[in-house]
């Protein structure tokens, strides 16, 4: 329906405060609805945010007297359930922190709209998972450029896992697809991802992350040469 | 078997970083933590932290510099009293603060733009406020100066797009009219413009 098709577009002029008021009320029906919206729209939010570093501007003096005066005598709201409230303890949200720079890199190496929009389908698993490891606190980046383009994991010792992102790697050819390897001794097939793009959490470390292209749907074992490799 | 594996040899690997957060956005966060229970000098901090981006913001929108003023504090008595509210997973305090700062300036300038005497008092008005903290202002110049980076790899048309709807409050229908372009060109080139600067962005983190 071209309507359906419509709304998702709306995105940034959703996020840049660009709609009418009619166009807000039905794009936030929306976002109760789309998860690849909620996701966009929060990132892209975050990306409009730091536009106000080029128009940063003192305010006078008085505003601080003056807002401080008010909150002095302004009561606050009670959290929103599952709100962040003030339960929570410092390491917690510090700990999240890292997850959102995490999480900020690794949009950064290319999981781009198509891969949410895409993605959506059974995938809140997963997302966990990638969460998970993001969340751990020896989690490290370690990048490689492949085939045009550049692969990057997220590596977490502890939880002995891994996030492999594929950002723009050339496509694999007909009726080929990337597949992952963690390879010690033997090479241990960890997931196939079909085009260029696309991410998927690692159960299993080995001392080294490979990728070669196979027929779709991948293969048992290595039968292509490594279009690269990560050591761990 | 090992004779059909192929030869691993090894590649160049990149090692980064483990993630350098940014120590400013760190900050934020922990301060409305400590702001939603209730802690007045926590806020007088996010207040000190924030305030110059907010009010930059509102005052770009509205050019009028007393009615920033008033937004301004509208926006930052608001944090204070929704601070339980914001939810840490969907993003980052600044980014909350400042789509609230933002949404705020908007409707201001739309309901100006009702009562039809915004174009008089914004030629009777000056635009820029120079920058004039330097140890702020020497901070801020990284991030300014990327955020210039990555506006500068935007085409002209998501770059004409963003801004005039960010820094203009302008809807996209006005930006359309603006630019002379169609209604879903400009719908788009605002989603992957902000798509290219959020990449861009992102890979400074
Ligand atoms: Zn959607």
């Amino acid at each position: 329906m071209a309507e359906t098709v419509d709304i998702h577009a709306l995105a940034g002029a959703y996020a840049l405060d660009a709609v009418d008021d009619l166009e807000r009320a039905a794009f936030d029906r929306h976002l109760r609805e789309c998860g690849a919206c909620t996701v966009e729209v929060a990132e892209l939010r975050e990306t409009a945010s730091w536009l106000t570093h080029a128009v940063a501007a003192p305010p006078p003096p008085r505003l601080r007297d003056a807002v401080l005066a008010e909150i002095g005598r302004t009561a606050q709201e009670r959290p929103k359930r599952g709100a962040v409230g003030g339960g929570r303890s410092q390491r917690s949200r510090l700990l999240r922190w890292t997850v959102g720079a995490v999480a900020a890199a690794v949009l950064a190496v290319g999981v781009g709209v198509g891969t949410w929009t895409v993605a959506q389908n059974g995938v809140q698993q997963e997302n966990a998972r990638i969460d998970a490891v993001l969340a751990a606190s020896d989690a490290r980046l370690v990048s490689s450029e492949m085939a045009g383009g550049r692969v990057t994991l997220i590596v977490s010792p502890s939880r002995n896992a891994a996030v492999a992102v594929l950002d723009g790697l050339s496509d694999p050819g007909a009726d080929k697809d990337y597949q992952l390897w963690m390879i010690g001794d033997t090479a241990r097939g960890v997931g196939v991802i079909p085009g260029g793009t696309g991410r998927k959490y690692i159960n299993g470390l080995a001392p080294s992350f490979g990728v070669t292209k196979e027929r779709e749907g991948g293969a048992d074992k290595p039968t292509e040469p490594l279009v690269g490799q990560i050591k761990l | 078997m090992s004779d059909m594996r192929p030869e691993y040899e090894e590649l160049p690997t990149q090692r980064l970083v483990a993630v350098p957060t940014p120590q400013r956005r760190v900050d934020a966060d922990e301060l409305l933590s400590r702001v939603a229970r209730g802690d007045e000098r926590a806020f007088a901090e996010l207040y000190d932290l924030l305030s110059p981006r907010v009010y930059g913001l509102i005052r770009r929108v509205l050019r009028d510099p007393a009615q920033s003023e008033e937004v301004a504090q509208e926006v930052m008595v608001e944090v204070w009293r929704n601070a339980g509210r914001f939810d840490g997973t969907r993003g980052s305090a600044t980014a909350w603060v400042f789509t609230i700062a933002h949404r705020r300036a908007v409707d201001r300038v739309r309901a100006e733009q009702a009562s039809n005497d915004r174009a008089q008092r914004v030629a009777a008005s000056s635009v820029d406020t120079p920058y004039d903290d330097v140890v702020e202002a020497a901070t801020a110049r990284i991030e300014q100066q990327q955020v210039r980076r990555c506006l500068d790899g935007l085409t002209d048309l998501q770059r004409e797009a963003i801004t005039l709807a960010y820094y203009n409050g302008n809807s996209y229908r006005e930006v359309a009219d603006l630019l002379g372009a169609a209604l879903p060109t400009i719908k788009t080139r605002m989603r992957d413009g902000l798509i290219r600067m959020r990449d861009c962005l992102g890979v400074a983190f």
